[in-house]
């Protein structure tokens, strides 16, 4: 089954090197058991890039070792696995800070600046 | 008196005015991508609706139910799909879960479908009361029969959350002394979800009210009323065992060799080949284990009438009438079912239904006996 996934993958990172198309696999709507991910994670590998986000839970990003091909398990706050997808792509969706967060931040920066000038 | 509209807003702005990142709304639209099978990649477009979706008014109707289905929702394992839903939803009556009381509390309710008339809707665990004008189930002193027929006049979509509220439940169990019926019976001009279960999985009643708020319809429905995304396929179409039934390898007993190897427990009344739910799949308690992982048969509780249809320590084939082929080839020892047996499920559900069908008019048929 890790085969056959491994093959959807192959082409779909084709398919970005040549198209710039990016694809996500969800793999918890696969009949993947526990031990075909592991055997899906063990024949992707991983690569220079991990990151983890705390946001809801815990979400761990990483690259693997192929470039552009990325594993995101995204977790709830009590560590239970939510989702598990992945991503071929440039840089995963969910990395990317959305415009409306740095709106946000930016405006409440800037409150901040002017209340230490008032004071 | 401030009318509930006041407060509701978009699901974006409310999660906002929590710190909640649109980060985490994309976390969560990918998880109710892979809820709703939907393609991998709508997580973002899913996230984008939502945050722009305004919060859906809901009305929470408890009928003649045990409040586990409401127990189920908000002490799931996860805090994340009831703290996600109560930010999705301006929930504006809720008997267990409001602070208020007595008459505010139906004044809150009054408000709710004044403020948002043609736009909210009900949600009702439970089943509904019937017998001698549903005398036996009321609450501020008028009957649920009555409440619901008020309620349901404006809203834009019922839901029925459990199999009490979907199709009688276990207050519908023969002799079914209190009338009960499913809200089907007793709304018939408005778009009914049911959400079966005893109780339904938080994921699904939490995936079922996020797809109608992200996109404002229902979902598509099954010959019962229940979503697909959820309910398209029986738990013996995805159980981890079915291997063992395509070999024909069973447990006769709870304690024999075949139960002790974790073979089928469709010889022990497994439920699983005509039940359709998402145990399998989502599991309980944030995935760990379903009752057949746990060593015990699916008890049908997402199909109607499961308390009336025959001991759950039956075998299927003897009481639902399933084609005589199917268990004598099972048994005959490694029988390759294979895709066939997909379609023999599909058969027996067939069955079952028509046998249920039969067994509610016989209720059906009590009951008017009794009102005579």
């Amino acid at each position: 089954m890790a085969d056959a996934v491994e093959r959807e993958i192959r082409q779909h990172l084709a398919a970005l090197a040549q198209h710039g198309t990016e694809t996500t696999i969800d793999l918890r709507s696969l009949p993947l058991s526990d031990a075909d991910r592991a055997a899906l994670q063990e024949l992707l590998g991983k690569g220079e890039v991990a990151a983890t986000i705390n946001a809801m839970g815990t979400s761990e990003i990483w690259e693997t070792s192929h470039a552009g091909v990325w594993w995101v398990r995204h977790c709830g706050t009590e560590g239970q696995v939510m989702s598990e997808l992945v991503e071929i792509a440039f840089v995963p969706e969910v990395l990317k800070a959305d415009p409306a967060d740095v709106k946000a931040a930016a405006e409440k920066w800037a409150r901040k600046r002017d209340v230490i000038a008032v004071d | 008196m401030e009318l509930p509209m006041a407060g509701l807003g978009t699901v974006g702005e409310a999660l906002s005015r929590q710190g909640v990142s649109r980060r985490s709304l994309l976390k969560y639209g990918s998880y109710l991508a892979t809820l709703m099978a939907l393609p991998a990649g709508s997580g973002r477009a899913i996230a984008q609706a939502l945050a722009d979706a305004r919060r859906q008014s809901v009305i929470w109707l408890s009928f003649q139910e045990c409040t586990g289905c409401i127990e189920s929702l908000t002490r799931s394992y996860s805090p994340s799909v009831e703290e996600m839903i109560f930010n999705l939803i301006s929930l504006d009556y809720q008997e267990t879960l409001q602070a208020a009381a007595g008459h505010a509390a139906e004044a809150a309710r009054e408000a709710a479908m004044e403020a948002n008339r043609g736009d909210y809707v009900v949600v009702v665990d439970g089943s509904v009361s019937t017998l001698d004008n549903g005398i036996y189930s009321t609450a501020a002193g008028r009957t649920n029969l009555d409440v619901l027929r008020e309620t349901a006049r404006d809203a834009k979509a019922v839901i029925a959350i459990g199999t009490c509220a979907s199709f009688g439940g276990l207050p519908a169990a023969q002799p079914n002394p209190t009338g009960a019926v499913p809200v089907t019976e007793i709304i018939t001009d408005k778009p009914i979800i049911n959400v079966p279960g005893c109780p339904p999985m938080p994921e699904v009643m939490a995936g079922t009210i996020a797809y109608l708020v992200t996109f404002g319809t229902i979902p598509d429905l099954d010959h019962l009323n229940r979503p697909k995304p959820f309910f398209g396929d029986t738990i013996h179409d995805r159980c981890y065992r079915r291997p063992f039934y395509e070999q024909g390898k069973f447990a006769k007993s709870f304690d024999d060799e075949g139960a002790r190897e974790g073979w089928c427990l469709y010889e022990v009344g497994c439920k699983g080949p005509t039940t359709y739910n998402s145990c399998a799949t989502m599991k309980w308690n944030g995935g760990t284990s379903f009752p057949i992982q746990s060593g015990h048969g699916c008890l049908g509780c997402s199909e109607p009438n499961f308390w009336d249809a025959g001991s759950f320590y039956s075998a299927l084939p003897t009481r639902v009438g399933v084609d005589d082929r199917v268990l004598p080839a099972a048994l005959a020892g490694g029988a390759v079912l294979g895709a066939g047996a997909a379609l023999a499920a599909r058969a027996r559900k067939k069955a079952a239904l028509q046998q249920q069908a039969g067994a509610v008019t016989g209720v059906s048929a009590t009951r008017e006996g009794s009102e005579a």
